[in-house]
């Protein structure tokens, strides 16, 4: 109100200038579909001659017969009225979402209309809510193509995001994010609360200006800032529980000594031991405001989550400013940005969460309890099954083992922005990020795993970890905007340069006189010095890790109604062979908006085509270089280097090409945006094997292939009606590896006990990816599976390590990608109250249920671990193979995030400017028939250490997940 | 525009001066880029000598299976009659490459043979590489072409037709097993400074030396290489050598500072209990040879120079024992329950035969206190643990206890991943038996009175009676009683037309083509003209 009031006088005082100072005048009224609209914009086109409109929606401007006049306001399409020597005129002004709908793209920002490529931004309203502690999962289902999966619910653990399905190999799959223009900022070190909109670019053409690092998708995030006017307090406060969603279905102490197993007396369920209602708290305080050219936003976020496994929590602090500023006659745009995050977590151990699977039910948890007689306090007064092997007492585990993380981060970044003239302005950009993570593990010397309790003189272990990483950005660029006629052409221009560098130590010794020194302070006291050669230390840097680039860019908006944007960037990388080391990456995007041609009576109708080479870096050093190991002889002092990994000097920028086209659609409730889009990853780089006569370790990094991938993306949205939007996410897609430096190769090993050399998934040339291959279970035979022959030649070749022999009986068991996702968003609003619901599903992919198929069958020989225990168990089978008896559909559909919230009306309140008040639930409806932990597809394999993440693998649910949890968080949102 | 690309101009040129825009040359400072060694001061020399150029090498030894599960030792052991690792329930599976390995089924896409074939090549690589890149002498180069032959050798032994790589980057074609055979042969012959094996011979010319560093290559050592390949020539080759292989023993034996290792020769036993009294306070004799403090044993020639820390690689404890038997020993990991001998092989031994001690485990088993050692998974719902000589079956519930465990290479208390035994490559015992074999094969007699003075020595030292009159099995017999666990079996029962009959679970087979092993299809389809062998 007061502000109307003040544009109401402003405008007054124009108009008395005006009609002072010119005696030929017009007058008119500017109006919406919902009536006059004061303060819109009135120009005399061609001049500096402009006013405003008052409150009822009038102005008088002094203006020739023949001048034009140009009528402007946020949120409506400009219209130019010529005044054709009227001195009355009503112009009404059509809304215009897209007008005001500014989309950064990288380097710069475009008006929504213009962009030619598949970008998506989505708000700070639309993101997922409740417990969410990663700004990744803001996005979940929300964009199309875009897959983030946070397997299980470990509050340490950052989510896997995916754009468009596999989009490197051998490089960093994570997209490369982009935090107010910061390249390579850490998402780490922005509060979920802190950020104001997030844009995806999806396909390269966007992308492509990115250059090498713009492989696996860019993720640009815009943080929230001050605007003028009165300081604005916000506090948001959550506080959530959250419990095991899911289980391995597993026997009851009952039922298990009933199948034969080892009778220990007790009755534990181990996995009500290790888990928890978890609690989450999260505090979020902003002050944000701003006079004249100067605004600013500071915020202070703590989090406090636990895990759902007892041992496994975090702390964090994070704290941001956001500073603009103007000088130089308001022609330099001064903006500071700095973060700073201090985080302190306990890692737990998901062994205690795949130990209380399979652990004893019958086993107590204390040794006093044991049924024989057992030395506990040896084992700091837990029970242990000795002489097992791969079983450890979960509780044990969870509560003795120390596993501490600490990390600081800190960043800042200045943008300089100075505006030439009206055509030209100059940016630079300079960025600095310090992250720094220490971890300290503790074993002690009464615990079984790891801890070595069983020996009498040395046990215990501690380890030390810790590194430093840093980045630096210096970026320049320039903007040159120029009119011809009808055509609009923006220029961009610049230069970049990426500096990280990294170092880490690690140190570990053991074999503590006992358990009552804190280890951390009396590391003297391990028995490892006396033998210097069993303390563990291993030291890594990787300094002056460089890009360097140069880049153009043009857009061209012709007719406003063709947009043509070109670009290209050249970019060197120190990671790369020394003759491979620069690229090129070119980019271009042709969109029409075809309803200004056609006349199809819908309020949008565009197709935009774009076509985009971006690249992947590897992820380590050196990869091109030759590496040797030291060999010191009997630890006499002398030795000698021999080669580890082999050189590639001509190993080279991995290259993605992708051709993407899109129709956008608009008509009454209905809007809809398509994209179909098809890409060659070429070159990827992985380390594989090599001929050993020519290379002698075997290994080294290769480009070895070619994939290819088609896809279709849909997002629909449509307005029931005043109350009811909704909207649906849909995305397909199918990976073929194109060529290999292989004909075939099965990846992806089971492991132990009893599965080694049992790889499951298959990669073979001309093929799609993602087969899950191996023999079809057909019934028990004698407490052994039957295989089916599947090439009917009366033999059965199934073990699977002969999986690539011709004459084997194999088939693809499933595959481990989904075919269709989905995401649905409901909003419902009636009065101060909003219900938003979340469905989301994905269906078609499979999963390797790898705790079946290691502890469901009834191995005589393991009566003392616990038997998984799902309705697909089958009778009388003693011994565990692989087959398609572990292979599940992993069909998924569910609520996947529920909020309710009420809305107080603070109208009448001097304190408080708005309050809201919010239920929410994360997962609280699923649908599977999948009986393992969780049904998300499992795009990468982690690997049997749970420490890899091989892309070409997907499809294993391994036996070190978290269990899925399920959260219920009530939130207050106060604004005064 | 003009002022655009003015303005472009300098700030690009600005910025190329700030931040020496070019400069994209990759330093790695974490990591050793070149090749480098340092020689160790000679006082420092222990048993194993100080170190020098030739370690990054000799360390391939260790990296190459010679005694760690899923390479060279695991290949030529499961695939024989001494031992196999039966699966048990879910656990040893693994694919089926164990019971492929055992039964001779084994494929070109078997996981164990690849890793022995890359096992070798790595380590002829390294060889090239410390040849080509660290200015070695000539003595030094020998000891290299020496060793290098000797991973040939392995290689002809295991796949017959092999590419000869001899420099770094170098690229070749496959070789037959003729040319594979003449390429060791002329190598070892070469740093011989002969050309020849004779009872005459003279090896003044050698650049190899003569000291008693069983870690390095002296002549002996090249010679007892010599001897093994000539007794085998006419496996490899057809063409029979047993002359030259007994007078190669010969020379070793007649000439060399060594002795047998007998009762005279004795170790502190470091894997005793103090509370078990039946523990020996020492390991005397054939046991002192394998003992984890067996470094400077008078039988070794040649050997492997393993250490917990500085020479990690020798794990047979964890291959072999039962997960309880931690506690017999107190090993820092949890022992694995795989390798077993058959009860056929340990059964070949009289109950009085020393080395029947040494080698096995049975029995009941008592922790570090004297206490039995319990499971209590046990198959039979008893809990003490109590290993069996009998297997009940390969596959698929193979029990627990069930079978000998591999005891040869003896284990210490508070034992750490990796052991401390060195491996023993050319052995004096060996080389009396290659030299009775030689003499029985040359003179078509096996009472061949070297044969049986050869023989009887190394019974004698077992505390075996002696033996009159030998068979060509009798003679296959003793040899694996003694060499028992030493990679040398699958050779012999070849050398002994024995490798296609049946024993125990594996059955007899139609024709000898398992005789050599296939090439690894990984490499088949990653390097280039390399042939399947025959039957595959």
């Amino acid at each position: 109100m007061k502000k109307n009031q003040f544009k109401a006088f402003l405008s007054a005082l124009l108009f008395f200038v005006g009609v002072g100072m010119y005696a030929q005048s017009v007058s008119g009224t500017v109006t919406s579909e919902d009536g006059p609209l004061p303060g819109a914009t009135v120009v005399v086109k061609g001049t500096a001659n402009g006013t405003t409109t008052d409150f009822d929606g009038n102005f008088t401007i002094a203006a020739s017969a023949d001048a034009i006049l140009e009528v402007s306001f946020v949120g409506f399409t400009t219209q130019e009225v010529a005044v054709g020597g009227q001195d009355q005129i009503t112009i009404t002004l059509a809304t215009d979402n897209e007008l005001e709908e500014v989309v950064v793209t990288g380097y710069g920002s475009q008006r929504q209309k213009e962009i030619t490529s598949a970008v998506v931004k989505v708000d700070a309203e639309d993101f997922n809510k409740g417990n969410i502690n990663d700004a990744s999962q803001l996005l979940q289902g929300k964009v199309a193509g875009l897959q983030v999966y946070n397997r299980g619910g470990d509050p340490n653990a950052a989510a896997t995001i995916r754009l468009r399905g596999i989009s490197t190999v051998g490089a960093n799959a994570q997209p490369l994010v982009v935090i107010d223009g910061v390249i390579g900022a850490s998402l780490a070190n922005v509060d979920p609360s802190d950020i104001e909109s997030i844009n995806v670019l999806k396909d390269g053409s966007a992308a492509a200006i990115y250059g090498s690092r713009g492989s696996s998708g860019v993720i640009l995030v815009t943080t929230k800032s001050g605007k003028e006017g009165k300081v604005q307090f916000n506090y948001n406060g959550q506080l959530g529980v959250t419990s095991a969603l899911n289980t391995v279905d597993i026997m009851t102490a009952q039922e298990f000594v009933a199948a034969g197993g080892t009778d220990l007396g007790s009755d534990t369920d181990w996995v009500d031991e290790v888990t928890r209602q978890a609690l989450t708290t999260i505090h979020n305080f902003s002050a944000a405001g701003g006079h004249g050219d100067t605004s600013y936003r500071i915020s202070a976020n703590f989090r406090d989550v636990e895990g759902v496994l007892i041992s496994s929590d975090f702390q964090q602090f994070n704290t941001r400013l956001n500073f603009t500023t103007k000088a130089l006659n308001d022609k330099l745009t001064i903006n500071f940005n700095s973060a700073l995050t201090k985080r302190e977590q306990n890692n737990g151990s998901s062994e205690s969460m795949k130990y209380a699977v399979l652990y004893n039910p019958t086993a107590p948890i204390y040794g006093v309890d044991s049924p024989y007689q057992f030395a506990s306090e040896q084992f700091g007064g837990y029970f242990e099954t000795l002489g097992l092997f791969d079983s450890y007492n979960p509780v044990s585990i969870a509560n003795q083992q120390i596993n501490k993380g600490d990390k600081t981060e800190v960043n800042y970044s200045v943008n300089l922005n100075y505006k030439v003239s009206d055509a030209i302005t100059v940016n630079g950009n300079f960025a600095n990020q310090v992250s720094k993570y220490s971890n300290k593990l503790y074993n002690p010397t009464t615990l079984l795993r790891g801890g070595n309790a069983t020996s009498p003189l040395r046990k215990g272990l501690a380890e030390f970890y810790d590194q430093t990483y840093s980045f630096k950005l210096a970026e320049l660029y320039g903007n040159y905007n120029a009119n011809f006629g009808n055509t609009k052409l923006v220029l961009t221009a610049g230069y970049s340069f990426q500096q990280q560098n990294f170092e880490d130590h690690f140190t570990s010794l053991g074999d503590f006189p006992d358990n009552s020194l804190d280890y951390i302070n009396a590391v003297e006291y391990s028995q490892d010095l006396l033998n210097a050669g069993l303390i563990g230390a291993n030291s890594n840097k990787s300094p002056d890790d460089r890009i360097i680039a140069f880049f153009g860019r043009a857009n061209v908006t012709i007719d406003d109604a063709i947009f043509i944007n070109a670009s290209i960037r050249r970019e060197g990388s120190t990671k790369l062979g020394a003759d491979e080391q620069w690229g090129i990456f070119p980019a271009i995007g042709v969109g029409v908006d075809l309803n200004k041609y056609l006349n199809t009576g819908a309020d949008k109708f565009k197709v935009r085509v774009g076509y985009g080479v971006t690249g992947a870096l590897p992820g380590p050093n050196g990869l091109s270089q030759q590496i040797r190991n030291f060999t010191y002889d009997g630890g006499q002092g002398g030795g000698s280097s021999s080669p580890s990994r082999d050189a590639n000097p001509t190993l080279k920028w991995e290259e993605k090409a992708e051709t993407n086209l899109g129709i956008e659609y608009r008509k009454g409730k209905w809007d809809a945006t398509l994209d179909l889009y098809t890409r060659d990853i070429s070159d990827f780089i992985l380390e594989r094997t090599v001929d050993v006569t020519l290379y002698p370790t075997g290994r080294r990094f290769e480009n070895a292939g070619k994939l290819n991938t088609k896809g279709v993306e849909l997002a629909l949205n449509y307005e029931v009606n005043d109350m009811y939007t909704t909207g649906l996410v849909l995305s397909s897609y199918s990976t073929t590896l194109d060529e290999y430096v292989l004909d075939a190769e099965m990846r992806a090993n089971l492991g132990a006990p009893g599965q080694n050399a049992t790889a499951v998934v298959r990669v073979k040339q001309g093929e799609e990816i993602g087969q899950i291959w191996g023999p079809v279970f057909e019934g028990v035979s004698g407490g052994n599976p039957v295989f089916a022959d599947i090439n009917g030649d009366g033999q059965v070749i199934a073990a699977q390590d002969k999986a690539l022999d011709d004459n084997v009986d194999m088939q693809e068991l499933g595959n481990g990608i989904p075919d269709l996702e989905l995401g649905w968003t409901n909003q419902i609003a009636f009065g101060d109250w909003t219900i938003n619901a979340f469905f989301r599903g994905a269906f078609g992919h499979s999963l390797v249920n790898t705790f079946r198929a290691f502890y469901e069958p009834r191995l005589s020989t393991q009566g003392s671990y616990n038997f998984v225990n799902t309705e697909l168990a089958q009778d009388g089978l003693t011994t565990a193979r692989f087959s398609s008896l572990y292979v599940e559909k992993a069909d998924f559909f569910k609520l996947d995030n529920l909020t309710v919230t009420r809305n107080f009306d603070m109208s009448n309140s001097d304190a408080f400017d708005s309050i809201q008040v919010s239920l929410n639930a994360q997962n609280p409806l699923v649908f599977t028939s999948y009986t393992g932990l969780d049904p998300e597809p499992a795009l990468i394999d982690i690997g049997e250490d749970g420490r890899g993440a091989d892309v070409l693998s997907p499809g294993l649910d391994r036996r070190n997940s978290y269990f899925a949890s399920r959260s219920f968080t009530l939130g207050v949102n106060i604004k005064f | 525009m003009k002022s655009f690309f003015r303005t472009m101009l300098l700030a690009t040129s600005a910025s190329a001066v700030l931040f020496s825009c070019t400069d994209l040359e990759e330093e790695l400072v974490g990591e050793i880029t070149t090749a480098v060694s340092v020689s160790a001061p000679a006082s420092s020399g222990g048993a194993g000598g100080g170190g020098d150029a030739l370690a990054g090498a000799y360390a391939q030894l260790r990296n190459s299976g010679t005694a760690n599960h899923f390479g060279y030792f695991s290949l030529n052991g499961i695939a024989s009659d001494e031992m196999a690792i039966a699966a048990k329930g879910g656990d040893w599976y693994d694919g089926g490459v164990l019971i492929e390995v055992h039964q001779h089924t084994y494929t070109p896409t078997n996981g164990m043979v690849g890793s022995a074939w890359n096992g070798q090549y790595g380590a002829i690589g390294s060889i090239n590489d410390a040849i080509a890149n660290l200015g070695l002498d000539n003595a030094q180069t020998a000891q290299m072409r020496a060793l290098r032959a000797y991973f040939y050798w392995r290689l002809l032994d295991m796949f017959g037709s092999v590419k000869i790589v001899t420099a770094p980057g170098q690229t070749a074609s496959q070789s037959n097993p003729q040319q594979v055979f003449d390429f060791i042969e002329s190598e070892l012959l070469a740093t011989l400074g002969i050309t020849a094996v004779t009872s005459s011979m003279d090896l003044s010319t050698s650049p190899l030396g003569l000291d008693n560093n069983t870690y390095r290559i002296n002549r002996f050592a090249a010679m007892g290489m010599l001897a093994k390949l000539y007794l085998n020539s006419e496996a490899y080759t057809g063409v029979a050598k047993f002359q030259e292989a007994h007078d190669a023993a010969d020379y070793i034996i007649a000439n060399g500072p060594y002795r047998l290792s007998d009762s005279s020769v004795s170790v502190p036993n470091l894997g005793k209990r103090p509370s078990v009294d039946s523990d020996p306070d020492n390991l005397t004799g054939y046991a002192a040879i394998f003992a984890p403090n067996n470094e400077g044993n008078p039988e070794h020639i040649f050997s492997v120079n393993y250490d917990e820390a500085t020479g990690g690689g020798m794990n047979f404890a964890k291959m072999t024992l039962h997960y309880s038997s931690q506690f017999t020993w107190n090993f820092q990991d949890q022992p694995w329950n795989g390798y077993a001998a058959l009860e056929d092989f340990y059964n070949s031994y009289d109950d009085n035969d020393l080395r029947k001690a040494n080698n096995f485990i049975v029995g009941p088993q008592l922790d570090f206190g004297g206490s039995a050692v319990l499971d209590y998974a046990s198959d039979d719902g008893d809990p003490p643990l109590n290993y069996t000589p009998r297997i009940n079956e390969l596959q698929p519930n193979s029990l627990r206890e069930a079978g000998a465990r591999l005891g040869k290479f003896s284990f210490q208390q508070f034992g750490r991943p990796d052991q401390n035994n060195d491996f023993p490559i050319v052995r004096l015992g060996d080389i009396h038996l290659i030299r009775a074999e030689a003499a029985a094969r040359a003179n078509s007699n096996w009472n061949h009175p070297t044969t049986l003075a050869d023989v009887n020595a190394i019974r004698a030292r077992a505390g075996v009676s002696a033996m009159t009159n030998i068979t060509a099995d009798d003679f296959l017999a003793e040899r694996g009683r003694e060499m028992f666990q030493e990679t040398s079996r699958r050779t012999d029962l070849i050398r002994f037309g024995k490798w296609t009959s049946a024993w125990w679970e594996k059955p007899v087979e139609a024709d000898d083509h398992t005789a050599l092993f296939p090439i690894p299809f990984e490499q088949i389809q990653a390097g280039d003209g390399l042939s399947q062998n025959p039957g595959y």
